[in-house]
């Protein structure tokens, strides 16, 4: 098999909570007067769900530009992160193929090609990441949460609560997987709890996204006073 | 059709999503890293998707902390898609079972 093929196969189990949700954030857009066309547009181009939901959240008519933009970087500025932890992965492609690939870059895909450029490694020093298993999970992300959300902007709320079906609990269920293909110790994993700790502490007292910011930025933090030579 | 406003935000939440994307790989992209660095770089992956899940851990809701209980278990020892279905599953049926 191809590693592209690889790649679209490994996005299955992804696809469980991605596919719902598209399909409810497609639904609250036109609910929030957000037109059927502007729907796949917003989601084709921006393409990263949480960002998304937080910006059709505050949407009004007309939207408030710089607010939506504001959050829209406090909830992606993860990105900047897991753009880092790729780029010693990234050294043997060029930039011109590498910055067109990083406009698809999302949790799962990120996650699951750095996971695989692990395993690969393992096997066979130096050779790394995959560019086509990265492209063959992300080309299948992002052709079914444009055209999903695309459809729920057309039929509106059909689905229902997917709260009600648990079908929200497929995220977190996929970053619990990759956490743990992620594990090494438990000393290791100390500025994961210092993440989890910080982001939790926040999203209980400061409202808006912060969160994940904060709980990130002390993650990494512990990880560099942890690591002093 | 879309208004011109609905038209420079969504190309404004783009730019900005897009320069997320690409900023951190620009930085330390043609670099040679200390081993430190790349110790905290092993570490970074985890403290993102631990961050964004967080507050599910207080959510203070029994059915979500018993889903969520069951999911960190089969997380543990199952491979990616059967961990999803229990985690679906557990939350759907916990919800229904408590609310």
């Amino acid at each position: 098999m191809s590693d592209f093929n690889r790649g679209l196969r490994a996005s299955m189990p992804v696809l469980i909570g991605l596919v719902p949700a598209a399909l409810v954030l497609g639904a609250q857009s036109t609910a929030k007067g957000i037109t059927p066309v502007a729907v796949p547009l917003m989601t084709g181009l921006n393409f990263a769900g949480g960002s998304e939901f937080a910006a059709v959240g505050l949407w009004t008519s007309p939207p408030h530009l710089l607010l939506i933009a504001g959050v829209t970087l406090l909830v992606n500025s993860r990105h900047l992160v897991m753009g880092a932890t790729l780029a010693p992965w990234l050294r043997h492609l060029p930039r011109r193929r590498v910055l067109p690939a990083l406009f698809l870059m999302v949790d799962e895909s990120w996650a699951m090609a750095l996971a695989d450029a692990k395993t690969r490694e393992q096997r066979a020093p130096a050779s790394g990441f995959s560019m086509s298993y990265f492209l063959g999970v992300s080309t299948a992300l992002y052709a079914s949460w444009v055209i999903f959300t695309a459809l729920g902007a057309l039929t509106g709320p059909v689905l229902g609560d997917m709260h009600r079906w648990g079908l929200d609990m497929a995220f977190p269920a996929i970053f619990l997987a990759l956490l743990r293909g992620m594990w090494k110790s438990l000393g290791a994993a100390v500025p994961w709890l210092a993440s989890l700790a910080v982001a939790a502490g926040t999203f209980l007292t400061v409202d808006g996204a912060w969160y994940v910011p904060a709980g990130a930025l002390a993650g990494i933090v512990t990880a560099w006073i942890r690591a002093w030579p | 059709m879309i208004d011109r406003w609905t038209l420079a935000t969504i190309a404004s939440m783009a730019l900005v999503t897009y320069l997320t994307r690409i900023g951190g790989y620009l930085i330390l992209g043609g670099r040679q890293l200390s081993p430190r660095t790349m110790t905290v770089l092993d570490a970074a992956p985890g403290c993102v998707l631990i961050a964004v899940i967080a507050p599910l851990f207080v959510s203070g809701n029994a059915a979500d902390l018993i889903a969520l209980s069951i999911t960190l278990v089969a997380a543990s020892r199952l491979p990616l898609l059967p961990t999803v279905l229990i985690a679906v599953l557990s939350a759907g049926l916990a919800r229904h079972l408590i609310g």
